[in-house]
C-alpha cells in the first residue's frame, strides 16, 4: 500500500438476506459481493467492469455507505478504509450518523440521469443541497458556486432555475456531475454514468469527466459494463464476475494481457479495430450468468469457463498477485 | 412569434405542482365545482349572520342590541309578551305596523335551525313557501336553515377526518415504507388484525355507550380509516426510497427526516392529492349514514342523515326527502367532479389532454 492510497477495500462482502413465508423467515442469501480486494490511489481512475448483476452497483453503494438505508438487513463484511489526511475511516463499519461528517468526501454519479435528480427540485436546489449540508456558505455564495459549477460542466448558470424534466439526459447527467463535485470530494463513484445516454454524447460526457478529474484532483471509481469504455480512461481495471473479483491490475496489463478466462472472453467481445489484435479469436461464453442466490461452488465462473477443470469446483480460487500489481483469481493461468 | 417564445419561456420553469394547477383550471367542470364548493364552504362559516332567528341589530328605546353576537335576550327586554326568548321576526312586524321608533335588522333568512314549534308561529310539516323555502320538519324547524348548517358540519367533518387520516397515514405509512424491516413488519401485522375488526359494529357500540360529539366521531372514524391512507403511503415511500435521488440525498448526508419529508413526500403527493376529494366524499357519506342510523351527532344538531331519517318515515312530506337527498347529491357530485379533474390534471399521459 502506497502513501498515496485513498481507499483500501479489503475482503468486502455484501450479503442481502431474502425473507419469505408466513413468518418472514430468512430463506436465502443474495451474495451480491463476496469478498473482494482492491484499492484506489489519489487522483487515480479505477475502472470496474462486469456483466449486469455482478455486483458493481452494490460495491459502489457500499463505498458510500448507503446500503443499510436501502436494505436494512444487509450484512456487510470486510473493510473499506478511507485515508482522509491522517485519519483512517472504515466506511464498512461506521453507523450512518458517524459517517455523516465524511459524506462530503465521497460522492456518487448515478446510472439513470432521470431517477437521480429529484423531479420536484430545481437544479439550483439540487446542487446547493450538499453545499447547505457541508459548508457554511450563505445563499448568495451558494448561488455563485452553483453558477460556477454549472459553467464547469458545460451548462449555463441561468439554467439553475429550471427543473430536471426540462433537460436532456446528457444535460441531467451534467447536473449530477456538478452535484457530485459541489463539495470537492476525494472520490467519486461513477456508476455507469454514460450507459443510459445516447451513444453520440457518451464521448462528450466522458471527456468532460476526464477534464474535471484533472481540475478537481479527484479519484474515480468508474463502473461500466464493457471494457472499451474503461480501457482508455482508467489507470487500473477491475473485472468482476458474480460478486467476485476475477482480475485487477494496471489498465494496460489487463487490457492487453488479460489472464483470467473471463477477462479474455470480455475482451474478445470488444469491437475495436485494433490491428495488433486482428487475428484474435472471439470467445463466446456458453450459458447464462448463474444467480447470486445460488452461486456455483468453488470458482463461480466454472459453469461457463472454457478451460474449467474438476478441481475448480473444490475451493474458491485465491486472488493472487500473479505478476507485479496484477491480481488474478484463477490458479490455472498462473504459469502463462 | 415573439410572444409565443415568451410564454414558452415562462411556462418552462414552473414546478410540476404549478403546472398541474394550471391544467386543473382548464378542466372547467371540476374547476367550477371547486370554486362553488369553496365559496359555499367559506360562506357557511358566516351562517350565524346569514341564516338566524336572532336579529343582527336591535335599536330599542335608544339602546342598541346585537342578539346574534350577545345571545339570549328575553322577550320582556323588548316588552314583548312571549315566554322565554324574544321572537325578533314578530317584533319587527309589530314595530313596523305601529310605526314605532324602534327598529331591528334581521339576517337575510330569519329562521334558525334549532327553533321548533315551541316558538310562536312555527308549525309542523309546513310545505315549502316563500317564508320557509324548503318547508318545516316534524318539530317545526326550518328545513332550509338546517340544510345549510348541516352542509358546514358535513364538509368540516369530512375535511378534518381526511386531514387527520392523511397525517397519520403519511407518518406511519411513510415510516413503514421508508424504514422497512421490523418496524414495517410489526405494523403490517397490527393493521391486518385491526382491519379484520367489524368496524361499523365497533362504532355503533361506542356511540351507544358514550354520547357522540363532533370530535368523538372524528376520533372514532379516524381509528377506523387510517389504514387505507397508511397502506397507500407505505407503497409510495417504498417505491420512492429505492430511487437514486434518495440515494443521492443520503450520500450527501441528509437526515432520514429530511429525506422523508423534503425529498420523498413531494414526490408521493400525486396519490395524496388525487385521492383527497374521494376521501372527502367518504367522510361526508360516513357521517350521513351514522346520523341516519341514529348513532351520529346528538340531536338537535342539524344533519342530513337525521333529516333523511325523518323524511323516509314521512314519505308524503316530500320536501323532507327531497331536501337532504338533493343537497347530498349536489355536494357529492361536485366533490367527485373536483376529484376527477384533479386526477386528470395529475395524469401524465398525453392523450388525456386530447379530450
Ligand atoms: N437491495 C437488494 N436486495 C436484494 N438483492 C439485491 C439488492 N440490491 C442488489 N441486489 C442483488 O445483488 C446483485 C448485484 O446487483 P448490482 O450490484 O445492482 O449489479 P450491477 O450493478 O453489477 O448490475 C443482483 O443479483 C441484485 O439482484
Ligand atoms: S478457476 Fe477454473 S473455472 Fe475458474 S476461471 Fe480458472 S479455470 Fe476457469
Ligand atoms: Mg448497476
Amino acid at each position: 500500500m502506497s502513501n498515496n492510497t485513498l481507499v483500501d477495500v479489503k475482503n468486502l462482502s455484501v450479503h442481502f438476506p431474502v425473507y419469505g413465508g408466513v413468518f418472514s423467515k430468512r430463506i436465502a442469501t443474495v451474495k451480491a459481493v463476496d469478498g473482494i480486494n482492491f484499492s484506489i490511489d489519489r487522483k487515480q481512475i479505477v475502472g470496474m467492469v462486469g456483466e449486469s448483476g455482478c455486483g458493481k452497483t452494490t460495491v459502489g453503494r457500499a463505498m458510500i455507505n448507503i446500503l443499510r438505508h436501502v436494505a436494512p438487513g444487509v450484512e456487510i463484511g470486510g473493510s473499506i478504509e478511507y485515508h482522509f489526511g491522517d485519519e483512517v475511516v472504515d466506511f464498512a463499519k461506521l453507523s450512518s450518523s458517524e459517517v455523516r461528517k465524511y459524506r462530503s468526501r465521497v460522492q456518487m454519479i448515478f446510472q439513470d440521469p432521470y431517477a437521480s435528480l429529484n423531479p420536484r427540485m430545481t437544479v439550483a436546489q439540487i446542487i446547493s443541497e450538499p453545499l447547505q449540508l457541508h459548508t457554511d456558505m450563505n445563499n448568495k455564495e451558494q448561488t455563485e458556486r452553483v453558477g460556477w459549477l454549472l459553467n464547469k460542466v458545460g451548462l449555463q448558470p441561468e439554467q439553475a432555475k429550471r427543473y430536471p424534466h426540462e433537460f436532456s439526459g446528457g444535460q441531467r447527467q451534467r447536473v449530477g456531475i456538478a452535484r457530485a463535485l459541489a463539495t470537492n470530494p476525494d472520490l467519486i463513484i461513477c456508476d455507469e454514468p454514460v450507459s443510459a445516454l445516447d451513444v453520440s454524447i457518451q464521448a462528450q460526457v466522458i471527456n468532460l469527466m476526464l477534464d474535471l478529474q484533472e481540475e478537481f484532483d479527484v479519484s474515480y471509481l468508474f463502473i461500466a459494463h464493457d471494457l472499451s469504455v474503461v480501457e482508455h480512461i482508467s489507470d487500473k481495471i477491475a473485472v468482476m464476475y458474480l460478486g467476485d473479483m476475477a482480475e485487477y491490475g494496471n489498465a494496460q496489463d489487463v487490457y492487453h494481457h488479460p489472464r483470467h478466462p473471463y477477462s479474455k472472453a470480455l475482451l474478445s467481445a470488444v469491437p475495436l479495430p485494433d490491428p495488433s489484435r486482428k487475428n484474435r479469436k472471439r470467445i463466446v461464453l456458453q450459458g447464462d450468468v448463474p444467480t447470486p442466490l445460488n452461486k456455483p461452488s468453488g470458482c463461480a465462473f466454472r459453469t461457463r469457463c472454457p478451460i474449467a477443470q474438476p478441481s475448480c469446483a473444490e475451493s474458491k480460487p485465491e486472488f493472487k498477485e500473479q505478476a507485479k500489481d496484477h491480481f488474478v483469481a484463477c490458479p490455472l493461468v498462473e504459469d502463462n | 412569434m415573439e410572444s409565443k417564445n415568451m410564454s414558452e419561456q415562462q411556462e418552462i420553469s414552473l414546478s410540476i405542482l404549478k403546472k398541474r394547477w394550471l391544467k386543473f383550471k382548464t378542466l372547467r367542470r371540476g374547476y367550477y365545482s371547486f370554486i362553488i364548493i369553496l365559496t359555499l364552504y367559506i360562506l357557511s362559516w358566516f351562517l350565524p349572520i346569514l341564516i338566524n332567528n336572532r336579529a343582527l341589530v336591535v335599536s330599542y328605546e335608544g339602546d342598541l342590541y346585537f342578539p346574534v353576537f350577545s345571545g339570549y335576550h328575553a322577550g320582556s327586554v323588548f316588552h314583548q309578551d312571549v315566554p322565554g326568548e324574544a321572537v325578533y321576526r314578530e317584533l319587527k312586524a309589530e314595530w313596523k305596523q305601529a310605526d314605532s321608533e324602534n327598529w331591528l335588522i334581521m339576517p337575510p333568512y330569519p329562521y334558525s335551525p334549532y327553533e321548533d314549534i315551541t316558538v310562536q308561529g312555527n308549525k309542523m310539516f309546513e310545505e315549502p313557501s316563500s317564508t320557509h323555502w324548503l318547508g318545516t320538519d316534524n318539530t317545526g324547524r326550518d328545513v332550509f336553515s338546517r340544510l345549510c348548517y348541516a352542509f358546514n358540519i358535513s364538509i368540516s367533518f369530512a375535511l378534518i377526518l381526511s386531514t387527520l387520516n392523511y397525517f397519520i397515514g403519511i407518518l406511519i405509512g411513510g415510516s413503514m415504507g421508508y424504514f422497512g424491516g421490523k418496524f414495517d413488519l410489526i405494523f403490517q401485522r397490527l393493521i391486518e388484525i385491526w382491519s379484520s375488526l367489524p368496524m361499523l359494529f365497533v362504532i355503533i357500540i361506542i356511540s351507544s355507550i358514550i354520547r357522540p360529539t363532533f370530535f368523538l366521531l372524528i376520533f372514532i372514524y379516524t381509528i377506523v380509516n387510517w389504514i387505507g391512507m397508511t397502506y397507500l403511503m407505505r407503497a409510495e415511500f417504498y417505491r420512492e426510497k429505492s430511487k437514486d435521488y434518495v440515494a443521492a440525498a443520503l450520500s450527501m448526508g441528509q437526515t432520514n427526516f429530511k429525506v422523508m419529508f423534503k425529498h420523498i413526500l413531494p414526490n408521493s403527493l400525486v396519490p395524496v392529492i388525487t385521492y383527497f376529494p374521494f376521501s372527502v366524499v367518504g367522510g361526508i357519506t360516513a357521517l350521513v349514514s351514522l346520523d341516519y342510523l341514529g348513532f351520529g351527532m346528538p340531536p338537535p344538531t342539524p344533519s342530513w342523515g337525521q333529516m333523511l331519517d325523518v323524511g323516509l318515515s314521512n314519505i308524503p312530506k316530500w320536501w323532507m326527502v327531497f331536501a337532504p337527498v338533493s343537497a347530498q347529491f349536489v355536494t357529492l357530485i361536485m366533490v367527485v367532479f373536483i376529484g376527477e379533474a384533479v386526477r386528470e390534471a395529475f395524469d401524465p399521459k398525453v392523450y388525456s389532454r386530447l379530450r
